[in-house]
């Protein structure tokens, strides 16, 4: 029969895969599909409320001077004194009108605090570093699939613990983020930036992401610990570093949208 | 336990498909392309910054922002995730949903402007 000589996989005749990919592939790829429209939904509901609130004028940012690097501890706070923006930079700007309840405020303002630059003004830095980090452990975690892929047993395991090392950067890095938020006085229901939903925001949607990058290092443990006991080499293929990997780029992917969402936009 | 029952089955058997066990076979693409995408992707976080310190804040920004955005996740999804190697028909189960939902963020952030008046 001519049929034999053709492939199930070229024209779809039921009993095997149409689309190519496993059971527990497809899988992955429907629940991050839905993990997805959770995200967008959270967005979007920034999107709506951000916009429901005027933004920071451009003069009122500008009548401050404040150039990138500046020392605001010696611009704003008694001299000799070592103190927190939430005791003088922050009530400096209340008292302008900069952070009020009813326009949002500018978030080079809110996220210019860096780790051992203490006082001075860099905003963006901190976040963008962030996202290096974490488009960096996407690379490696994508080195450990390449790897899977040629049955390399050893090169997965070394590409596996940088992305763990790189998602505990990341999570470190925002444990930073909200302990200086939650001490220039941020709460969930209150904040001195602006309207009480910036700080709910920003604490649901970072949380919700940092969460997944939570599990995610957890998965990659697993993994890492799986294909160091030889699992995936008895097993025949390594697909599951390639599962696992799609859920850690879909974290990197999430990322992307929240910065440019909430500190760019 | 898997493992043993795995030695007696083909896991790449197309006529005796078994949804348990099969997998497709891979083969690797390189590390150059991964690489050359991660240097796209820095390039691309290092030009939203300069923008954001260039440009005046407005409605014009953020749509440069947004597509930046979705340039980003083109590559993420295309190379990272090895969507551009799967059959046509498995990414757009994926990405038209997604374009349907940009629509949505950006009708939503328009509508939200609307309820300043409102407050």
């Amino acid at each position: 029969m001519s049929t034999q000589t053709i492939s199930k996989l070229s024209i779809w005749r039921g009993g095997n895969s149409p689309f190519n990919v496993s059971y527990g592939k497809l899988m992955m790829w429907v629940f991050l599909l839905s993990d997805a429209f959770t995200f967008s939904s959270l967005l979007i509901g920034y999107g709506a409320i951000r916009y429901s609130y005027p933004s920071t004028e451009v003069s009122q940012i500008e009548s401050l001077e404040l150039s990138f690097g500046e020392n605001i501890q010696e611009k704003f706070a008694a001299p000799g004194v070592d103190a927190h923006h939430g005791e003088h930079f922050i009530p400096a700007l209340r008292e302008a009108g900069i952070f009020n309840e009813l326009q949002w405020p500018s978030p080079d303002l809110v996220f210019n605090h860096f780790p051992f630059a203490h006082g001075l003004h860099l905003p963006l830095i901190f976040v963008s570093l962030m996202t290096l980090i974490l488009i960096l452990s996407s690379v490696t975690m994508v080195l450990a699939v390449e790897a899977g892929q040629r049955a390399d047993k050893k090169a997965v395991g070394k590409w596996m613990f940088w992305t763990i090392v790189g998602g505990f950067m990341f999570l470190s890095c925002q444990a930073w983020e909200w302990t200086n938020f939650i001490t220039a006085g941020a709460e969930p229901m209150s904040n001195p930036f602006g309207p009480p939903a910036f700080a709910a925001l920003f604490f649901l949607v970072t949380g919700f992401h940092g969460f997944h990058v939570f599990s995610g290092v957890v998965l990659n443990v697993i993994i890492y610990i799986n294909n160091f006991k030889g699992t995936y080499e008895a097993r025949g293929h390594y697909e599951m570093v390639e599962k696992v990997g799609l859920y850690w780029h879909f974290v990197d992917l999430v990322w992307v949208f929240v910065f440019t969402f909430f500190y760019l936009i | 336990m898997s493992s043993q029952a795995n030695k007696n089955v083909d896991i790449h058997d197309e006529e005796n498909y078994d949804p348990t066990v099969w997998v497709p076979k891979v083969n690797s693409h390189g590390t150059s392309d991964i690489w050359n995408r991660f240097w796209i992707l820095l390039g691309l976080t290092i030009i939203d910054v300069g923008f954001y310190f260039i440009l005046a804040p407005g409605m014009i920004r953020n749509i440069i922002f947004i597509v930046l955005g979705i340039v980003k996740a083109w590559f993420i999804v295309g190379t990272f995730m090895h969507m551009k190697h799967e059959k046509k028909g498995l990414s757009y189960m994926i990405i038209f949903p997604m374009i349907l939902i940009i629509f949505f963020l950006v009708w939503m952030m328009y509508e939200g402007h609307f309820w300043e008046t409102f407050k």
